[in-house]
């Protein structure tokens, strides 16, 4: 029978070897041990042994060839035998090509570039890869945007997707990514600038391509292109280039006052972790005697602001955070709130409800619920589905005046007020009526820590019918709250307070919450109010119907 | 009986009807020789194949060619002797196999689990562990073999030595290669051997080259030569053994001189030294071309192959026909052929299982635990209370105050006051008493007591068969420490210091450590090697160094560092029990620290902390004497300055107890590290690393804890100096850690 030979593995690391002597003939007879062929390594030169009697009935490779180990080089067999050659020819692996000499030579993307051949072009005159990035429309109702940090500097190389500008609009924080991968030419906007969408940010180019000042300077005096010249928030370079030279000035300075970017904050994994428990921002602490912010600092500070800790529980007077005659400056997200609160305030008509629900089974199946559920249910959570079943009944509440007519909303979308260390933010609990109540306490778990995380998006705070404002947690009992513009009510929840209630001649102490509704009366009337809350208030007291539905 | 050189070469070779007729051997015997033989050969064959085919990894360094010096030397001694192998030890493991191979189908599973081993599969015999140059069966006495040369006589001259002690009349066969002879382990082994009496024959396979170095010269152009003697036997006039040169090629020839040889041994206690001139077939490994000996020399060795020397003998006295050979021939073909589809179908060893059988797994009852954390507690209030007394209490001389002083500790806390030193005395005393295993050996551990008086007395009470002054030979040490743990005592070794321990780090690591797994953890090494170090005394750089970061880098070694007299010897009661490697480095200042102890017999679980004071403010983790010099900072530090420093005693550096560190983090929010051994890639860093990573119940981590960068304090980067102040200097002392404490708070 014949056998192939294949080449060796002479050695541990050995993959290949070149055979520079063959010692054998097709018909020789060879012996086992007998040395068929000589094959070089990069280490050494060795012998590739017969491994068996027989006759060469043939030789498979030649002289000078570089073969990886296995490869078939011989065929062995007996003295009569007749062997196709071509059979085991075919096996053999093609000796790869000298990778090293067919390489072209690497082309170095981040080397300086060589004088640009270019370089003689006119001023207005761009190289085919020059994009100029523009204010992106990051939101429906997005205008304008204030650069609150910039990512990447001239020179940097970029990848489409890369995060370049960080913008605040009235609604949120954004990203505003590369639309393409290059080089940052020029970056034309300044921290704390207000740019109204699809004016220029940034220049991008290959890295060796030039841009002619003239042309960053027509960008710079560029005033708002028609929106119908602009298709996308990116531009090729010929559209902005073909812009009128001269048009509006750049707006002038920031309208708000820039946060900048954010300081990096100095702590221990500690100081961290007790502010975290404690709910203490870094952000605003001074380490006493440290260059890091210690443990020590972050207790004071939460004993300051009154917080209770585990271990200490005594509270201290609050330390104001402010001086008498301070000027405080307005940021912008307590702008918005103002405008906002006013014009509701001028343009919504309010009449206000209260009702005491007694939550006592409500107190008791949320407890028992969260032994076992993965999520946490908040009493916001009933709250939310208990809201949602009322609209159900009286879909009025969801309501818009609108000239002549009022608008129900599409769907039940419910705003959640969250106190932020920036500030106050409702956004957006969607579609409540088909949520049952662990759905809406994932949803809800999810929106908070994306609003303490700064990472809401612009659709987390369009549209709603009602928001739920709770300041219970505060001690609070009742309070009469602001309805949101474009909403038709709001909720206040108030504390649960242990109350001594009478029953059937007798005194029971249960926990009662106070709930104030603030209704537009533009849109409903006392009578379908006061049934709503009603309707909310019999769902709070028999809360196993919210856990069902 | 001296030294005599016997060369058996000029004899008649022995005929093997005459070896029959004096009833040393069967002729079915000297049939199975053939047939080892070729099973060897065809193993080894196949192995070179396989290797080429690249389904065998690693290395592999065949024993083609020697076959007759293995199969001839383990058919001369009996089951239930010993042998220890080498690198080139496929030949030894075949051979001693098929020795305990009762049945047709052991013997198939023998090769089975050879070749399983070589592919590095679960079956092989020491489950892929240990493959081509670890390949053991050592239940079958097998020593196994290590990958360092030379390395493997030290171990075989303990087993022998442990045999004798036991009186078990078993002998031990050190198989060794000519290159091994040029080694210091092999001179220290040899030495031990001949002046202890070792039941031991020393079998030198002198296949003329190293790995091409030829022993004694060759007519290559460019060889080197790597002895100025010809003979290596003629060695045996150094130790005053006999030795003895025999022909390697001839089966016959090596049993009968074997037979001989492990005769005189079991029967006088004296070692042989035999040569076995043989030749390997193969290079050194696979990929040794063989520039170095010339075809004419492969061609003359390869005419006397063992295969054709035992057939024509067999042909010649007409013990067998030559179809009966073939037949033998044919069986061992198909025996390899079994086996190497045996082990191709295996499976793979589970990564899971990768850290399995590194260490004896160990656990201590809980009551152990309880009652060394009140006895610890105890000690130290006990040991605060003789303090004061000595410096309160009046007398005539300091001794007679002692003596007070214990009486009134006694009475008071039930517990006696003594020197460390004698707490390791202690230690060792009632363990050998309790257990005729243990035994000491060591650089003048007997009549002189030992360099710091750690085994004072125990020559007096257990003779000198039990405490060995040995030669000044550290690897031989450790060495026949490891070779008799694995025989089954439990030796304790001394090392005068732990500066000496580089020269023995090869045995006690390699084998003491390594062992278990690597031969997949069919083994246990329990043995014990107390030293002594640190700097304390003014002896300079290669008397004062802490080399324990050295140590816990190696698997399978426990490394224990006591600070006070009651760790001292419950912790080293533990060590002794413990069936795996420990290493009790002991502090050279420390021999004379007083402590108070309970009287019974206690025994410290080891791997677990003791923290010596509590504290609130900043964590201070240390071992050894630094303990002692933390304890004063923090006495220093809540006197003069309010902080309250919590001070834990490791006690055992490996295994690490890195709970109680991390739990006393969690308080504390301060870590500062203090040891004596030099500052880069110490202790210190090491507890900070495991630190980090420790993940309490609640999710959070050592790092989450910690309110400040953690300090390791160390000795400085500098070899020990010889001068007082500078000695200080190079290493943290109580007001440097007051002042360390101090900056981090
Ligand atoms: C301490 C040590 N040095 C060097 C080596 C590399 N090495 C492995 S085997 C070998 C040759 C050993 O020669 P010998 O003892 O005669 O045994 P042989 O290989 O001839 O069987 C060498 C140099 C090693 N493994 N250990
Ligand atoms: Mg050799």
């Amino acid at each position: 029978m014949a056998r192939e030979v294949k080449l060796p593995q002479l050695g541990q690391t050995m993959e290949e070897g070149t055979i520079v002597n063959t010692l054998v003939k097709p018909g020789d007879q060879v012996s086992k041990g007998d040395v068929l062929f000589e094959v070089e390594t990069d280490k050494a030169t060795l012998e590739v042994e017969s491994p068996a009697d027989g006759f060469v009935k043939a030789i498979l490779v030649e002289n000078g060839q570089t073969l990886p180990i296995n490869a078939p080089i011989l065929v062995l067999g007996e003295e009569n035998e007749t062997v196709d050659a071509g059979a085991y020819k075919t096996e053999a692996p093609a000796c790869e090509p000298d990778k090293h000499s067919a390489a072209e030579p690497a082309t170095e993307h981040c080397e300086p570039a060589p004088a640009s051949p270019r370089s003689s072009q006119s001023v207005a005159e761009t190289g085919p890869t020059t994009q100029v990035v523009r204010m992106p429309k990051l939101g429906q109702t997005m205008e304008e945007g204030t650069i609150v940090n910039t990512l990447v500097n001239v020179g940097d190389e970029v990848k489409k997707g890369d995060v370049l500008f960080e913008v605040e609009t009235d609604k949120a924080t954004l990203e505003a990514e590369a639309p393409a991968d290059g080089c940052v030419k020029a970056i034309l906007v300044e921290l704390g600038q207000t740019v109204p969408v699809n004016e220029p940010l940034m220049v991008l180019a290959d890295r060796d391509e030039n841009v002619p000042q003239g042309f960053l300077d027509a960008l710079m005096h560029e005033g708002t292109a028609p929106a119908e010249t602009v298709p996308d928030h990116v531009t090729a370079a010929q559209h902005a280039a073909a812009a009128p030279e001269t048009m509006t000035p750049r707006p002038a300075g920031p309208t708000v006052a820039p946060s900048g970017p954010a300081e990096r904050v100095f702590a221990t994994p500690r100081a961290r972790m007790i502010a975290q428990e404690l709910g203490i921002d870094l952000r605003g602490l001074t380490p006493a005697n440290a260059l890091r912010i210690v443990e020590a600092d972050v207790r004071r500070a939460a004993q300051a602001v009154g917080k209770k800790t585990k271990d200490h529980g005594v509270i201290s007077a609050v330390s104001p955070k402010y001086t008498f005659g301070q000027k405080i400056p307005l940021n912008r997200l307590q702008r918005i709130v103002a405008e906002k609160m006013l014009w509701s305030k001028q343009h919504i008509p309010c009449f206000y409800l209260t009702i005491r629900a007694d939550v006592t089974a409500l107190v008791a199946l949320r407890a028992k619920l969260n032994k076992t559920s993965s999520v946490k249910l908040s009493f916001n959570d009933f709250i939310l589905r208990a809201l949602a079943a009322g609209m159900q009944h009286y879909p009025i509440m969801t309501g818009q005046l609108d000239g002549d007519h009022i608008q129900l909303a599409a769907s039940l979308d419910f705003g959640l007020a969250i106190s932020t260390d920036d500030g106050l933010i409702a956004p957006i609990v969607r579609d409540c009526g088909a949520r049952s109540v662990y759905d809406i306490a994932a949803y809800c778990k999810d929106l908070i820590e994306r609003t303490r995380a700064g990472k809401l998006t612009l659709d987390d705070l369009e549209g709603g019918c009602i928001t739920v404002s709770n300041l219970g947690g505060f001690g609070i009992e009742a309070f009469i709250p602001i309805v949101v513009p474009g909403q038709t009510s709001i909720l206040g929840v108030g504390a649960i307070t242990d109350t001594v209630v009478p029953s059937d001649g007798n005194l029971l102490v249960r926990k009662l919450m106070t709930l104030t509704l603030s209704v537009d009366h533009k849109v409903v009337n006392g009578a379908e109010a006061a049934q709503f809350l009603d309707f909310v208030k019999k769902h709070l007291e028999h809360p196993d119907a919210l856990v069902e539905s | 009986m001296a030294f005599s050189l016997e060369d058996r070469r000029q004899k008649t070779p022995p005929k093997i009807i005459d070896l029959i007729s004096k009833n040393l051997i069967t002729k079915e015997q000297a049939l199975d020789w053939l047939r080892s033989i070729y099973e060897i050969r065809f193993f080894e064959d196949k192995v070179y194949d396989l290797l080429g085919q690249n389904i065998i990894k690693g290395a592999s360094h065949l024993y083609a060619g020697q076959e007759a010096v293995a199969v001839g030397a383990c058919s001369a001694i009996q089951k239930g002797d010993v042998i220890g192998s080498t690198h080139r030890g496929h030949g030894h493991c075949g051979a001693i196999g098929n020795k305990y191979a009762e049945t047709e189908e052991l013997r198939q599973m023998h090769w089975n689990r050879m070749m399983a081993e070589l592919m590095g599969k679960e079956t092989g015999y020491c489950n892929g562990r240990g493959g081509s140059m670890h390949i053991a069966d050592v239940k079958h006495g097998n020593l196994g073999s290590t990958g360092i040369v030379g390395g493997n006589i030290p171990n075989a001259v303990g087993a022998a030595l442990a045999e004798k002690y036991k009186k078990s009349g078993a002998v031990v066969l050190s198989f060794f290669g000519d290159g091994a002879t040029n080694t210091g382990a092999f001179h220290e082994s040899m030495n031990m051997a001949s002046v202890q009496g070792a039941p031991l024959v020393a079998i030198i396979e002198n296949n003329l080259y190293g790995m091409s170095v030829p022993f004694s010269g060759s007519p290559v152009e460019g060889a080197g030569c790597a002895a100025n003697v010809e003979h290596i036997a003629e060695r045996a006039a150094a130790y005053g053994v006999p030795g003895m040169i025999v022909d390697g090629q001839d089966t016959a020839a090596v049993f009968l001189a074997v037979k001989d040889a492990v005769e005189h041994a079991r029967t006088h206690t004296e070692m042989t030294i035999i040569e076995c001139k043989t030749y390997r077939w193969y290079g050194h490994s696979r990929s040794d071309p063989r520039v170095y000996r010339t075809k004419e020399e492969e061609k003359a060795w390869k005419d006397r192959d063992p295969i054709n020397v035992l057939s024509k003998k067999l042909l010649d006295e007409k013990l067998a026909s030559k179809e009966e050979l073939d037949a033998i021939r044919a069986r061992a073909e198909k025996t390899i052929e079994d086996a190497t589809q045996f082990a191709m179908d295996s499976p793979w060893p589970k990564p899971e299982e990768l850290t399995k059988d590194v260490y004896v797994q160990e656990t201590y009852p809980d009551e152990m635990a309880a009652k060394d954390r009140d006895n610890a507690k105890k000690a130290l209030t006990a040991t605060r209370a003789y303090e004061s007394l000595i410096k309160t209490l009046q007398g005539k001389t300091k001794k007679e105050i002692s003596e007070k002083a214990k009486e009134q500790i006694k009475a008071d806390y039930g517990m006696s006051v003594l020197a460390m030193k004698d707490a390791i005395v202690q230690a060792q005393a009632e363990e050998m008493r309790r257990d005729p295993n243990v035994y000491i050996e060591g650089e003048d551990v007997g009549i002189y007591g030992g360099a710091y008086g750690a085994t004072k007395g125990l020559l007096q009470e257990f003779g000198k068969e039990r405490v060995i002054d040995t030669a000044i030979s550290e690897a031989a040490i450790v060495g026949s420490a490891v070779g008799a743990a694995l025989r089954g005592l439990r030796p304790i070794a001394e090392i005068m210091y732990v500066d000496f321990m580089p020269i023995c780090l090869d045995q006690l690591m390699h084998n003491g450590a390594f062992n278990r797994y690597m031969f997949g953890g069919h083994a246990k090494v329990p043995m014990v090697v107390r030293t002594e170090g640190g700097v304390g005394r003014c002896i300079a750089a290669h008397h004062s160094k802490s080399l324990e970061p050295w140590l816990v880098n190696v698997p399978g070694l426990y490394v224990v560092m006591p600070s006070t007299p009651y760790d001292a010897k419950g912790l080293l009661k533990a060590a002794i029990r413990s069936d795996n490697p420990v290493v009790f480095i002991e502090h050279k200042a420390t021999y004379g620290q007083m402590g108070a102890a309970p009287t019974d017999d206690y025994i410290i679980p080891l791997g677990v902390a003791d923290v010596k004071r509590e504290g609130k403010d900043v964590t201070l983790v240390s071992y050894s004497r630094q303990v002692m010099f933390c304890l004063a900072a923090a006495d220093e530090l809540a006197e003069r300055h309010g902080i309250q420093a919590e001070v834990i005693d490791l006690r055992t550096i490996k295994p690490m107890d890195i709970r109680t560190v991390a739990e006393s983090v969690r308080k504390t929010g301060r870590l500062v590290t203090v040891a004596e051994s030099f500052c880069m890639c110490g202790v210190g860093p090491e507890i900070v690393r495991q630190l980090f990573s420790y993940t309490f119940e609640n999710g959070r981590t050592g790092f989450d804890y910690l309110d400040a960068a953690p300090v390791n304090m160390a000795a400085a980067d500098v070899p020990p100096p010889m001068s007082e102040p500078l000695e200080n200097a190079s290493i943290p002392t109580p007001d440097k850690i007051v002042e360390t404490v101090k900056a981090l708070l």
